[in-house]
């Protein structure tokens, strides 16, 4: 479809929309990446400014919402390029450590499982974080991130099974609790 | 498939992540009926894909801090900037729908100088990455031109917001532009410094003084994002 087609002045504003509404889920992904809240807040703006000038490289619309995800992915490894920085591994600060004390069960919870995320290489931690927040199915994820459908798997494999490890302590009181407050299931 | 072993972890997510046909999860089904060991395997991959979902529905706000006064004047500043709007906003009568299909890419603003296409566009929001002073004429010179080529009687708003590199343009002891900063914003262009960009220079220990004309307190995406809301043409430079 030509690109004047797809991106009549509807498209262009549902364009804007989609870019707006998808703040949101780009900031929760961006944190899970780096766990630095203006660390992610940044990559999410320069991923929406990237995607607001770049409009004409969205070929179809329906693809959008990976092509975002897939500009926030390049902007990370933009960024850790020029930070020389590794942002996963024993060094990781967890910045998050506000925690009022009638949550700290869940809170305690909470900082274990990121702090395991965090702990995981970059790559894994993506592909996890991919498939289990925004459940993007492994061709998505594979185009987000340009890698074969194979390595997607393959590294959410060995991902989670480093996760497993990290979180072999966690004790069933521990876990969400039952869902007691189902209002509706698919 | 009726032992355990012969189920991949592959295949236990592929199942947990909805990835298997119809058959595939049937067959893995009836595997796990008959293993106990492979239906909690199956429970434990269930788990920790819960447990991630978990560990990030609710992920600390980005933390905004508010600028600091950076320039003596950066309360006129934004009272200017508010009292043009108003200006504009009177005498244009609200916002004008674009009806021309510009490429916001930078590429595309050779297409501006056609006087037809210049015609039918309305307002702009121009943004500066780039640090070379090149690209900052440039700007400069767009906005200057998207000003005069505005139809008579309809004042044509102009804003430009600088951030990453491109915040030197607003940069007071930096740019090399503050007279044409200054021209442009007597012809009622406004300048937004982002914030966060200034809070970067800042972290690294550097002061930002900004030119006397630049509007502190927004950050780049917030304004570009505000504008584009109200049908602007974003140009980025």
């Amino acid at each position: 479809m030509a690109y004047k087609k797809l991106f009549g002045i509807s498209q262009r504003r549902a364009f804007k929309r989609l870019v707006v509404n998808n703040r949101e889920r780009l900031y929760r992904m961006a944190y899970a990446w780096t766990s630095d809240p203006h660390l992610a807040d940044d990559l999410v703006q320069q991923t929406l400014l990237k995607a607001l000038s770049n409009q004409k490289q969205l070929r179809e619309f329906a693809a959008a919402e990976g092509w975002l995800f897939r500009i926030l992915a390049n902007c990370l490894t933009d960024y850790r390029r020029a930070k020389r920085e590794f942002l996963s591994g024993d060094n990781l600060e967890i910045v998050d450590k506000t925690t009022p004390e009638h949550q700290a069960g869940e809170q305690q919870l909470v900082q274990k499982v990121r702090e395991a995320v965090q702990k995981l290489p970059i790559n894994h931690c993506q592909v996890i974080t991919l498939v289990d927040l925004e459940e993007f199915s492994y061709a998505s994820v594979a185009q987000i991130l340009d890698i074969p459908v194979g390595t997607v798997m393959s590294r959410l494999c060995r991902g989670r099974r480093a996760l497993r490890d990290h979180l072999t302590d966690i004790k069933p009181r521990e876990m969400p609790r039952p869902a007691v407050n189902i209002k509706r299931v698919k | 498939m009726n032992k355990d072993d012969h189920i991949s972890e592959e295949q236990l997510n592929a199942f947990v992540d909805g990835e298997l046909d119809s058959e595939e999860k049937t067959q893995l089904f009836g595997a796990a009926e008959q293993s106990a060991e492979l239906d909690q395997r199956l429970c434990q991959q269930r788990k920790l894909k819960e447990l991630v979902k978990h560990a990030y529905r609710d992920v600390p706000e980005p933390g905004r801090r508010l600028t600091k006064h950076r320039t003596p004047n950066s309360m006129l500043g934004m009272a200017i900037a508010a009292s043009m709007l108003l200006f504009l906003g009177i005498t244009t009568g609200l916002l004008i729908p674009r009806v021309f299909d510009q490429d916001p890419n930078p590429g595309g603003l050779a297409s501006t100088t056609n006087p037809q296409a210049i015609a039918a566009m309305e307002n702009y929001i121009l943004h500066v990455v780039s640090g070379d002073p090149a690209q900052m004429k440039r700007a400069l010179q767009q906005a200057k031109e998207l000003l005069s080529t505005a139809e008579p009687g309809k004042p044509r708003q102009v804003e430009v917001v600088a951030n990453e590199q491109g915040l030197d343009l607003l940069r007071s002891d930096v740019t090399p532009f503050a007279e044409e900063i200054s021209a442009l914003a007597s012809e009622q262009v406004i300048f937004y410094a982002c914030s966060r960009a200034i809070e970067r220079l800042e972290e690294k220990g550097v002061e930002v003084k900004l030119v006397p004309q630049a509007v502190p307190g927004y950050t780049a995406l917030d304004r570009v994002v505000e504008r584009l809301q109200d049908d602007w043409q974003y140009v980025k430079i």
